[in-house]
């Protein structure tokens, strides 16, 4: 037994060291001349982060202002653009709001600083967000979110239930829990306020919601995909099995502490949030499993949520913001850092590997009953669609799904309809916004 | 030549401020409402001008107009309400002496000097589906919980702040004029055999006349003008977009990047603001005559 731990011990640390070596760093540019670069972010501790920085650059300064996120910042962000003065070299955009913002025209090309040559340091899908035509790069992916089911493994070992696999068999499931506890656990609850929380689900069945067509846009907000992932939770919701709670209240967290909601679907930045903001309760009995698949044996994943970072056109130095992006995201000290520092999820592949994402001492692996569920989320990562493309008026598009949801949940819409009314409530938006998009 | 220069010369401090503070935002957004965005291919949009399109647009947007509508009600239904309940408390007050006139004057008058934004993270907990103390109550009795966020009702939800915030307000105003009413006037009343009712009625009520004209006025505008407690209460639950129509231009601009567009929806609520304040305060005043 003692030889097996230290024989398991010793190969542990050698892979380690292996993997520690096989880190791929990026390769940075030399920087020359003195310079101060701005910084917004939300990320918490970015301002110790870049310390690493400016002791590899000693010539460089980086400033770091913490947004706090949320809408505020891309307000704040939008209007220095559009005010052409008063914009950071570097800010953090997430995803779905990219295209917005390359749409301004405020935003640098990085392939001129050499960006193309990064991509493969990167998880695949990532490239296609930060580089939606395939040509220019816009961004340096930071984090990212794929998607898995986290469930509490004490509710499962009480009613004797299995972890589903298929979509098909977490019906079942959610039928046979409703039965045995009385209908006083929910199956698991649909954020019926965060389209991309919808998005990813439909994202993993292949569903595509904008794409660039020629000159123009096509918009298909009620493609099949949606159509059938919305139908299969109204369906649940409709039978009581699942809630709508909003997501990140403080209704959820209560009841997603005291036993009332049994599974979820959160991206891989959500069990560090679960892990402060149910303050311990209920710790150790969440678990974390791949996301049900609608055929079963498949490894399909979609993705909520996650950043990238941006340089912008009024940066004085954008050969300095554009290499400290890349050293932000790619290198292992940074990448480690950010993990530890704020949970995010590395969107560089190499980050994946990292010994620290599997740490047993840190706050949400302990919640996770000392599961490596970054494991899981890494496998999800490799199973997110890679094609997936958003639109610059996507900021309209997710606030329209709250309406029709709003309506759906309360009857006076069905499933078809609600997205029907998304895409044309959203399409008439764009238009209105000047957008050809049919 | 000396004279015509003079008044400037002291005006100037004012002149300025009011010029760089009030005319040129005020201009600027009148002059931003009529430009349109215009894109070709993927390229940014260019801001072309577009004549009153904004301001057509605001006219035939459904969403805009049900904002309108939303607060029309809100005012019919939550000023009345408000101001009926400020000037009975501030009556009793006037009539109450010693240590509970204080007492009570300070507690109907705490929920204004509370933030905003406190008030509707306190209220978005009393209105909860399950933390709610009212939800537990109900819950714990055998009953349903009640959805006060629900998108039906948070109208409502919202007008129930505001009501709770500045009910203490006007009630201040309202005591204050009140204080201020010779109380040889009461005597003479008295002597006239007007007494408790008649008092509050023959007396009183008139003489508070123009400070509850004040009041309707500040509360029309006020109305027009409600932001902080909707937007606070938005992550807790669909709180539809154009709940007020400060919400709609707000996330018009600042979330759909259409500062062209909001600029006129927010020139039009001004315009509706002014022009009802105008008809209130023309009607109250030929009310005055008679």
């Amino acid at each position: 037994m003692r030889k097996g731990l230290i024989v398991s011990l010793a190969l542990f640390t050698a892979l380690s060291t292996v993997t520690a070596q096989s880190y791929q760093e990026p390769t940075l540019p030399k920087i020359s001349g003195n310079t101060t670069l701005e910084v917004w972010s939300w990320v918490p501790n970015l301002d110790k982060t870049v310390k690493e920085f400016e002791k590899l650059y000693p010539n460089v300064k980086v400033k770091v202002t913490n947004l706090g996120g949320g809408p505020q910042t891309y307000t704040k962000l939008n209007t220095a653009l559009k005010a052409g003065s008063g914009a950071p070299d570097v800010a953090q955009v997430e995803y779905g709001f990219l295209p917005s913002f390359i749409d301004t025209g405020g935003l640098v090309d990085l392939t001129k600083y050499g960006a193309n040559a990064s991509k493969n340091l990167f998880v695949p899908w990532t490239w296609g967000q930060v580089s939606p035509d395939g040509k220019a790069v816009y961004a340096v992916p930071q984090d990212t979110g794929p998607f898995a089911m986290v469930y509490r493994k004490d509710i499962f070992d009480k009613y004797k239930l299995k972890v589903p696999t298929t979509w098909d068999e977490y019906a079942k499931t959610a039928e046979q829990l409703d039965k045995a506890s009385g209908g006083k656990v929910k199956m698991g609850n649909f954020y019926t306020t965060f389209a991309p929380w919808f998005i990813a689900l439909a994202w993993a069945d292949g569903g595509q919601f904008f794409k660039r067509q020629g000159d123009s846009w096509v918009q298909t907000l009620d493609n099949p995909s949606s159509k059938k992932v919305l139908n299969y939770w109204n369906g649940l919701i409709k039978k009581g099995y699942v809630g709508t709670l909003p997501a990140f209240s403080a209704d959820y967290w209560n009841a997603a502490a005291a036993g009332q909601v049994a599974t979820n679907f959160e991206a891989a930045w959500g069990p560090g949030g679960y892990a402060s903001s149910m303050q311990g309760k209920s710790g150790g009995n969440w678990r974390v499993a791949p996301l049900p698949q609608w055929k079963a044996g498949g490894s399909a994943s979609g993705n909520w949520g996650g950043s990238s970072m941006v340089v912008t056109t009024q940066s004085k130095n954008p050969a300095a913001a554009a290499a400290f992006a890349l050293w932000l995201n790619a290198s292992k000290t940074a990448v480690e850092t950010n993990f530890k520092g704020a949970g995010l999820f590395p969107a560089a592949r190499a980050g994946l590997k990292l010994p620290a994402l599997n740490d047993k001492t840190s706050p949400p692996i302990k919640f996770f009953g000392g599961q490596n569920i970054n494991a899981v989320y890494a496998k999800a990562s490799e199973g997110v669609n890679v094609n997936f493309q958003w639109a610059p008026w996507y900021p309209a598009v997710d606030a329209n799904f709250s309406k029709q949801i709003d309506a759906m949940v309360k009857g006076r819409l069905t499933p078809d309809q609600a997205l029907a009314a998304w895409q044309k409530e959203s399409l008439d938006a764009a238009r209105k916004d000047g957008y050809t998009v049919r | 030549m000396r004279h015509r220069v003079t008044p400037w010369l002291f005006l100037s401090p004012f002149l300025l401020l009011f010029t760089v503070f009030y005319l040129t935002p005020v201009g600027y957004a009148v002059y931003l409402s009529l430009f349109i965005k215009k894109r070709v291919g993927f390229g940014p949009a260019k801001d072309v001008f577009g004549g009153l399109t904004n301001y057509v647009r605001a006219l035939q947007d459904t969403d805009f107009l049900r904002s309108l509508a939303n607060i029309g009600l809100f005012a019919v239904v939550q000023i009345p309400i408000m101001l009926i309940v400020a000037i009975a408390v501030a009556i009793v007050l006037d009539s109450v002496k010693g240590r509970a006139q204080r007492f009570f004057r300070t507690v109907f008058y705490l929920p204004y000097t509370i933030p905003t934004v406190i008030a509707g993270l306190l209220w978005g907990y009393l209105y909860s589906r399950n933390l709610s103390p009212l939800n537990q109550f109900l819950t714990a009795t055998g009953r349903d919980p009640l959805d006060l966020l629900s998108s039906t009702v948070v109208l409502w939800s919202v007008a129930n702040i505001v009501t709770w915030t500045w009910t203490g307000y006007n009630m201040i105003t309202l005591y204050a004029a009140l204080q201020n009413v010779p109380h040889d006037i009461y005597e003479a009343a008295r002597i006239d055999g007007a007494d408790g009712w008649n008092l509050v009625r023959r007396v009183k009520l008139p003489l508070l006349r123009p400070t509850i004209l004040l009041t309707v006025i500040f509360s029309i505008i006020g109305t027009m003008q409600v932001f902080s407690e909707p937007f606070v209460l938005r992550p807790l639950g669909y709180v539809p977009d154009n709940i007020t129509p400060n919400t709609y231009i707000y996330l018009a601009a600042s979330r759909d990047v259409q500062y062209a567009y909001a600029a006129a929806m927010a020139i039009l609520i001004a315009l509706v603001t002014f022009l009802f304040s105008g008809i209130f305060l023309r009607y109250a005043r030929l009310g005055d005559n008679t």
